[in-house]
This record gives C-alpha cells, sequence and structure tokens, in this order.
C-alpha cells in the first residue's frame, strides 16, 4: 500500500508529535503532493488518534469520595499526638502497652501486602516495568 | 508542585482524610478515565480508581513532595490496571466480532476522509468501536497511547509514569498509532 520509504513515515511520526521542523514539514508535504499511498497513510494516522481525542470522560458518581474516604485506615495519627500531649499520664499508660500494638501493626502490615490470595502487591508502587521495548 | 497541593500532602501525611478528599476531587476523574480506558468497563475501573487512591493514601510517606502528585496517582492508576488485565487474561479474542451492530457510521465517516465533526450524533457507537481496537493494543502500547491521547500528558510525563525513558515511550505510540490506523482502516475496508 505505502511506498515504504521509511524516512517519509518517520516524518509522518514527527510531524504527529509535534517535534518536525519546518523544512521536515515542507519536505513531507512535497512527497504527499505525488504519493498517493503516503497522502492516504498520514490521513489515516491523523484520524486514528482524532478518534482517541474525541472519546468522552465519564465521570464518577458524586458518593465516590466519601466511599473512598470510608475505607481509609482510622484518622489517628495526628489526633493521637495532639491528645498525648493533652493527657501526659494516661500517655505513659499507653506507652507501656506499646509492644502489644507493634505486635498487632506487623500482622496488619502483612495482610495488606500480601493481597487475597496471598500474592505479594508491594512492588506495585516500585517496581519499574520490566519490558523496555 | 504547586504551594496549595504541597500543603495538602503534608496533612495527608499526618493523616488528615479531610486535605485528602480535596485531593480525591481533583484527580479523580482523570484517574478514573485512565482505568476505564485501560479495562474497557466502567465497574472494574471505578473499583480500579478507588484502589488507586486508598493505595495512595497507605503509602504518602513514600511520596517526595517534590514531585508531581499527579505523575504518582497516575503512575498507581496504570500499574493497578496493567496488574488486573494481567490477572483476568486471557478474555480478549483477536477474532472476536465487533461489539453491537456493524459500525457502520464510524465506517460512513471515515470514508469521508473528512476530519471528524465536534458534535457526533452517533458517538456512543463509535465509542464503542474505538474501545474495542484500544482493548486490542497489547498493554505497553496501550499505556501510552491512553496516556498520551486520552489524558493529553507529555512525553516527559508518560515516561515518568511509565518508568521508561522518553526514546521509548515515542516508540510505543508510534507502534500504537499503527497498529490503530491499520485495524480502524480494516473496518472501513469491510465495507
Ligand atoms: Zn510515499
Amino acid at each position: 500500500m505505502t511506498c515504504l520509504n521509511k524516512r517519509f513515515v518517520s516524518l509522518m511520526n514527527k510531524v504527529l508529535d509535534g517535534e518536525a521542523r519546518r523544512e521536515e514539514k515542507m519536505e513531507l508535504d512535497r512527497h504527499m503532493e505525488t504519493c498517493e499511498s503516503c497522502r492516504n497513510h498520514f490521513r489515516e494516522l491523523k484520524q486514528s488518534t482524532e478518534l482517541l481525542n474525541h472519546l468522552s470522560h465519564p465521570q464518577l458518581p458524586f458518593s465516590f469520595t466519601k466511599n473512598v474516604l470510608d475505607k481509609l485506615p482510622a484518622e489517628n495519627r495526628h489526633a493521637l499526638r495532639e491528645w498525648m500531649s493533652r493527657h501526659p499520664v494516661w500517655a505513659t499508660a499507653a506507652i507501656c502497652a506499646l509492644p502489644m500494638s507493634f505486635v498487632m501493626i506487623a500482622a496488619k502490615r502483612q495482610t495488606f501486602f500480601q493481597g487475597k490470595n496471598g500474592e505479594d502487591h508491594g512492588y506495585l508502587l516500585l517496581r519499574v516495568p520490566e519490558d523496555r521495548s | 508542585m504547586e504551594y496549595k497541593e504541597k500543603r495538602l500532602i503534608k496533612k495527608v501525611k499526618k493523616g488528615d482524610h479531610q486535605a485528602f478528599a480535596e485531593l480525591v476531587d481533583k484527580y479523580k476523574n482523570s484517574v478514573y478515565s485512565i482505568c476505564l480506558r485501560m479495562v474497557g468497563n466502567s465497574q472494574e475501573a471505578e473499583d480500579l480508581s478507588q484502589e488507586t487512591f486508598i493505595r495512595a493514601y497507605k503509602h504518602i510517606d513514600q511520596f517526595d513532595t517534590d514531585r508531581k502528585f499527579s505523575t504518582w496517582i497516575f503512575r498507581i492508576a496504570t500499574n493497578l490496571s496493567i496488574d488486573f488485565l494481567r490477572r483476568k487474561k486471557p478474555s480478549v479474542s483477536l477474532d472476536a466480532e465487533l461489539p453491537g451492530t456493524d459500525g457502520l457510521e464510524l465506517k460512513e465517516i471515515l470514508a469521508s476522509g473528512e476530519a471528524l465533526p465536534d458534535e457526533l450524533v452517533v458517538w456512543s457507537e463509535t465509542e464503542r468501536i474505538v474501545q474495542y481496537e484500544i482493548d486490542r493494543l497489547r498493554e505497553k502500547y496501550r499505556s501510552a497511547i491512553i496516556l498520551k491521547y486520552i489524558q493529553g500528558l507529555s512525553l516527559k510525563e508518560i515516561s515518568e509514569i511509565l518508568g521508561v525513558p522518553i526514546g521509548t515511550v515515542k516508540t510505543r505510540i508510534h507502534r500504537g498509532r499503527e497498529i490503530l490506523r491499520k485495524n480502524i482502516t480494516a473496518i472501513r475496508g469491510e465495507e
């Protein structure tokens, strides 16, 4: 179908990426005046990306934010610090109970990083996708 | 990152839910749009969006406030979507029939060779076909194409979200664009 000239295909990509210099754009235009297959190819490429641009952006229901908030871990760290500064005696008592809570936090953390089926999800935030081609 | 957002994130790091709600409101529809186009299903996309924000909240300590929050949250959304696709695979058959009717309207638009009008009466049908073609793209092309053409992000941002060099992002966009062109033109050819 195309005239298979790699130079012009790469120029098309440059133009579509908005990275073509003026001379390059003119070179492509000149070629397309006489080459019908490149002209069609370029038009088809542009149409495809235009279709993507025209896709709608549906909105989430209003309740979404509240649903997220309901699922967050309890709002406690900040409040706790404030509470401790106001009630030093109780805070001391609480610190005595601290070793126990470490055990509980450790247990909780483990279940979070292991998904329902025991697979490890901790990598999701940190991993570098392996496929670099 | 803008000052207001930086301040919000500092509050979130201290466990402030209300500050986090503001961030959710600001980014939820962009996150949803990424998930929706990645997995092609609105219910799954909503669940993935929710998981994205919950995960962001739980890991907010890892977020460096000198970076852009949008890049970070889009990275989580993209990774969760890719992870979801890998788990549910293989369901999309490349030989599957086009969904719904035969896509006649799209063929007509393409055959006319004209620029697409802003108001497309037939949009829902066209949209279904385009989503079908997105679904057929391999994950690495799909994510690059969605971030570029549906989110309108720069190559640099996409490269940070996907964790690959800019040159790789370009190659993926070129490949994805070419595959879409071929498949969408094939629909026209069926006339
Ligand atoms: Zn040519």
